[in-house]
């Protein structure tokens, strides 16, 4: 029970974290319509950066903005200058571009990075919080918590502003949203934008403790930003959360139970994401709060 | 409009059965004629680059297949790759216990072997078609990650194939008593003054099968089938309205690209001669999309063009590291081959879309209109 | 004896009910139009009849068989072919491979059969390209056969639409909006055409049109819905004389 427990607390918190970088992912979809294969490419260039300034002695609130900034700039960058170029053309050219993207920016990380594993620096160290029977890692819950006020602020911002409910209408209607003034392009870079900034943050929780750092393998933990997007529903962003939930549990549980699910190899649990994935499509092929698709001729 | 029903691929190349009937045979038939007379005047390395040229080309083809006619975008295809290399090396190899590891094998004649392992990677396509047919373009880009993650989780936790990480020797084919191989000890065949040994032979091997593959792929897309997938690319509503029973033609259209990536696969580790499980990883996957999208999607050629392209480039930069600027001997700091290599490739990817979304393909279209404009 | 059966069909998309419980009945040679202001549900029907959507009820009968249930390309096997009003061809391919994909439920070349060009294979292509042929000189269409259909003005794209439904050797034809878009003279010949069509094959069409002159001028009977209900049935001169068709339809007509 108490592992149980344990494990429960575990996935949750690694969920948020994991619904941060599904959302700005998901956010992206929805305002631009393209499929951002370069998003852990976002998160690494968040959590270099923020490493780079720690080793450099810059406190840590001030290293996280750097690394923030320079991801949510990065994500401009590419909306302006190599998306909307070509935003008229498919959904999958667009989306292959975004790889080329991801390719650029990981090697050179992954260069940078070499054989080293960095260090976030973070306040949190190895420290864990004791609740009730259940050890907890105080940066897991730094990183429970920032997700929880970040989602929370992002969906106020959605359903309040003019801006989210610009965002919103584009990824209705985008005529509608044009009659409201707010011009589609705003909208995307706004999105990107956005996307950077969440997946740096998410960099920070991802590569701090229980984690050993920041190493070039941390980009293939970021990919499980993927499905957890299309578990929820790749143009869902309450799916983004809930998908990133349930990618957290179901990861952690099964490296939990990793003895009792021996059957299923070594180290299952880093397919265990998509496992689900594929399980929930074979049932609902948009994922389970996306849209059924409704196509006119 | 729902956003989703747009997943058109960039371009199409038209197919247009005059126009390609006049130009482009001729000059793949000049391709094949200077490729077959390679290995008398290239060294070895040449020859080398050109065996992982061709097992790249045949698994790109299958790509291209899935991705410029069917609209189906798959980041899964090294799984398929994989299944054909360790397929093949299974089937073919031998039982034995090499160091503390012990290996399986059936030790199948290696022509049966390859056509099982090919078989096998269809196989493995149809078990994932409920899913690949189901989904539409991008969707099932995200969803064939899976297939990466569940292929590098299979070979690591099945050394009994594989051989574990140190990898695992590969068996070389022989077809009729003709051995793809040095030879016995002691022997040596000469053509024309030439000694043909193990490269030597496989450049005929890779040249004959992207040739087959080239034509298969050429033909199926004129016919029938060809024109019902492009039709599900272009609209899947429309297609169903027009008779095509368009779940069932995803399906194949995976199920083609995966025994051409299970082929592509067979040659891959006949040319490595030794391989291990984290060669078919998720930057494999991405290697062969970026090899037909820096082709042209649609075009069989082009995916070839962009197979030797992405092939080449790191074995060319690391052979001529020391007169290129720029780039660091191994272990040195400065920008290695292999990194150079990438940067190579995302660069000319991300140029090329922006400037012509054909690929190399448009390009060698649009020179070949200038031609003709200026006559 | 009737060739269609449309029973009490029922679609509802999110807050909208686009057909209410719509019926009708076409006869074996007849041109039935189906008019309506815009939002009526015209193409909604169309797409139930070919089965992109399922209705919440009712049920669809062709020569006695139930199409409600069925998807599009068994629709299409039993013979039920159509016109899309947002024209929808392969853009970049010639006319003539649009036309030929209309041949697909006729012709049986497989993939290993076509990827190693069998000489059966050879045999139906040549066949059957020999009747898109013909059917491309029937509209007209010899001269742009080889142009990519995308590049060809809307009026020609729009007689593709009807060539291709054509390949499919139809039993029924539905035609959206066949002359939308087309100037008078264009849309006479549409008229003519469609004519031609009918006593040529001997098949019922159904036909959603705008245009009132060309409706009034061929159909042998119309049906007219209004924000998915029927609102009238009858021969063109019971629908104009029918007082809720004038009230809801011609009296707003703002269009042609
Ligand atoms: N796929 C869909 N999703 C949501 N609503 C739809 C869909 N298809 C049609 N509708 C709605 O159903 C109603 C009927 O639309 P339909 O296209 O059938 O009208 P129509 O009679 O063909 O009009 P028009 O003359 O403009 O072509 C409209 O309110 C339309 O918005
Ligand atoms: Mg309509």
């Amino acid at each position: 029970m108490t592992q149980f427990l344990q494990l429960l607390a575990g996935g949750v918190s690694l969920g948020a974290v994991y619904a941060l970088l599904a959302l700005g992912f998901v956010v992206v979809f929805k305002a631009s319509d393209v499929v951002n294969f370069g998003h852990p490419a976002l998160l690494m260039i968040g959590a270099y950066t923020i490493a780079r300034l720690g080793l450099s002695q810059v406190a840590f609130p001030l290293a996280v903005l750097g690394g923030v900034l320079l991801a949510a700039l990065t994500g401009l960058v590419v909306q302006r200058f190599l998306v909307a170029p070509i935003a008229s053309t498919s959904v999958v050219t667009v989306s292959i571009m975004t790889i080329g993207v991801d390719i650029l920016a990981q090697t050179e990380i992954t260069r940078r990075i070499g054989v080293d594993i960095l260090s976030i620096a973070d306040p949190w160290g190895d420290r864990v919080v004791r609740l009730g029977a259940v050890d907890v890692p105080q940066a897991r819950v730094a990183g429970l918590v920032s997700s929880v006020v970040l989602i929370g602020l992002f969906l106020a911002w959605f359903k309040l502003s003019r801006w989210g409910v610009a965002m919103r209408a584009v990824a209705d209607d985008a005529p509608t949203a044009a009659l409201m003034g707010v011009p589609r392009k705003v909208i995307s870079a706004l999105a990107w934008t956005l996307a950077g900034g969440l997946a740096a943050v998410a960099g920070v929780f991802i590569t701090a403790f229980p984690t050993p750092g920041l190493q070039p393998a941390t980009a293939s933990v970021a990919l499980a930003a993927f499905p957890a997007a299309i578990i929820g529903g790749l143009d869902s962003i309450g799916g983004a959360i809930v998908g990133g939930l349930v990618v957290g549990l179901a990861e952690s549980l099964a490296e939990g139970y990793e003895e009792r699910l021996s059957f299923l190899g070594q180290g299952f649990h880093s397919v265990m994401p998509y496992a689900v994935m594929v399980l929930v499509l074979l049932v609902r092929p948009t994922g389970l709060f996306g849209t059924r698709e409704l196509h006119r001729v | 409009m729902s956003k989703v029903d747009v997943a058109v691929p960039v371009t199409t190349v038209p197919v247009s059965p005059r126009r390609t009937r006049s130009l482009a045979l001729p000059a793949v038939a000049t391709a094949v004629v200077v490729l077959a007379a390679v290995p008398f005047y290239l060294d070895r390395f040449w020859l080398t680059l050109g065996l992982f040229a061709f097992a790249a080309a045949v698994a790109a083809i299958g790509l291209g297949l899935l991705l410029g006619q069917a609209g189906q975008l798959s980041l899964g295809h090294a799984f398929f790759v994989a299944v054909g290399a360790y397929g093949y090396t299974y089937l073919a190899g031998t039982s034995r216990t090499v160091g503390v590891s012990h290996q399986g094998g059936l030790g199948l004649p290696p022509l049966i072997a390859l056509v099982l392992a090919v078989l096998l990677a269809g196989l493995a396509g149809l078990l994932f078609s409920p899913v690949a047919a189901r989904l539409r373009g991008i969707y099932l880009g995200i969803a064939s990650l899976a297939l990466v993650f569940a292929g590098q989780h299979i070979l690591a936790n099945a050394p009994l194939v594989t051989g574990g990480y140190n990898g695992r020797t590969v068996p070389p084919l022989t077809i009729g008593g003709f051995g793809f191989d040095d030879g016995a000890p002691g022997t040596q065949l000469l053509v024309l003054g030439v000694p043909f040994h193990r490269e030597e032979r496989l450049w005929y091997l890779g040249l004959a099968v992207t040739a087959l593959a080239y034509l298969y792929h050429r033909n199926l897309v004129r016919g029938r089938p060809g024109i019902a997938l492009r039709a599900v690319r272009d609209s899947e509503l429309m297609a169903g309205m027009m008779g095509v029973p368009v779940t069932r033609y995803k399906g194949y259209a995976f199920l083609v690209s995966s025994m051409y990536a299970g082929l592509g696969g067979v040659l891959l580790a006949l040319a490595f001669g030794r391989i291990v499980p984290v060669t078919f990883d998720y930057a494999m996957s991405i290697e062969f999309l970026v090899m037909v999208v820096l082709g042209g999607l649609g075009s069989a050629a082009g995916a070839i063009v962009g197979a030797f392209f992405v092939a080449s480039l790191p074995r060319l930069l690391d052979r001529y590291a020391d007169v290129l600027p720029g780039l660091a001997e191994p272990g040195g700091d400065g920008v290695s081959p292999a990194v150079a290599a990438r940067f190579g490739y995302a660069i000319a990817l991300i140029l090329l879309l922006l400037i012509e979304p054909g690929g190399a393909a448009g390009l060698g279209r649009r020179v070949a209109n200038r031609f003709r404009r200026n006559r | 004896m009737s060739a269609l059966e449309v029973d009490g069909i029922t679609v509802r998309f999110a807050g909208v009910t686009a057909l209410d419980g719509v019926s009708f009945t076409v006869a074996p040679r007849a041109i039935h139009a189906v008019i309506g202001p815009n939002g009526a549900g015209k193409s909604t029907l169309f797409n139930v009849l070919s089965g992109a959507y399922r209705p919440a009820r009712g049920s669809v009968r062709f020569r006695d068989v139930d199409l409600t249930h069925r998807a599009p390309y068994e629709i299409t096997a039993l013979g039920v072919a159509r016109t899309f009003q947002n024209i929808a061809l392969s853009g970049a391919a010639t006319v003539e491979e649009n036309l030929v994909l209309g041949r697909h439920h006729l012709t049986r070349a497989g993939f290993t059969g076509t990827a190693l060009r069998l000489p059966h294979v050879r045999r139906e292509e040549r066949r059957h390209r020999a009747r898109v042929r013909e059917i491309a000189d029937f509209l007209g269409l010899t001269e742009v056969l080889h142009a990519p259909a995308g590049r060809l003005p809307y009026g020609d794209q729009k007689r593709v639409e009807v060539a291709r439904a054509l390949c499919v050797e139809p039993e029924l034809l539905l035609l959206d909006e066949p002359a939308a878009g087309m100037n008078a003279h264009e849309s006479a010949l549409m008229a003519h055409l469609i004519r031609d069509i009918r006593d040529a094959l001997g098949i019922p069409i159904l036909l959603v049109e705008h245009d009132m002159g060309l409706v009034m001028g061929i159909a042998d009977r119309i049906t007219v819905l209004d924000f998915g209900v029927r609102i009238a049935d009858g021969t063109p001169d019971e629908v104009r004389r029918d007082p809720a068709v004038q009230r809801a339809y011609l009296g707003t007509e703002g269009e042609s």
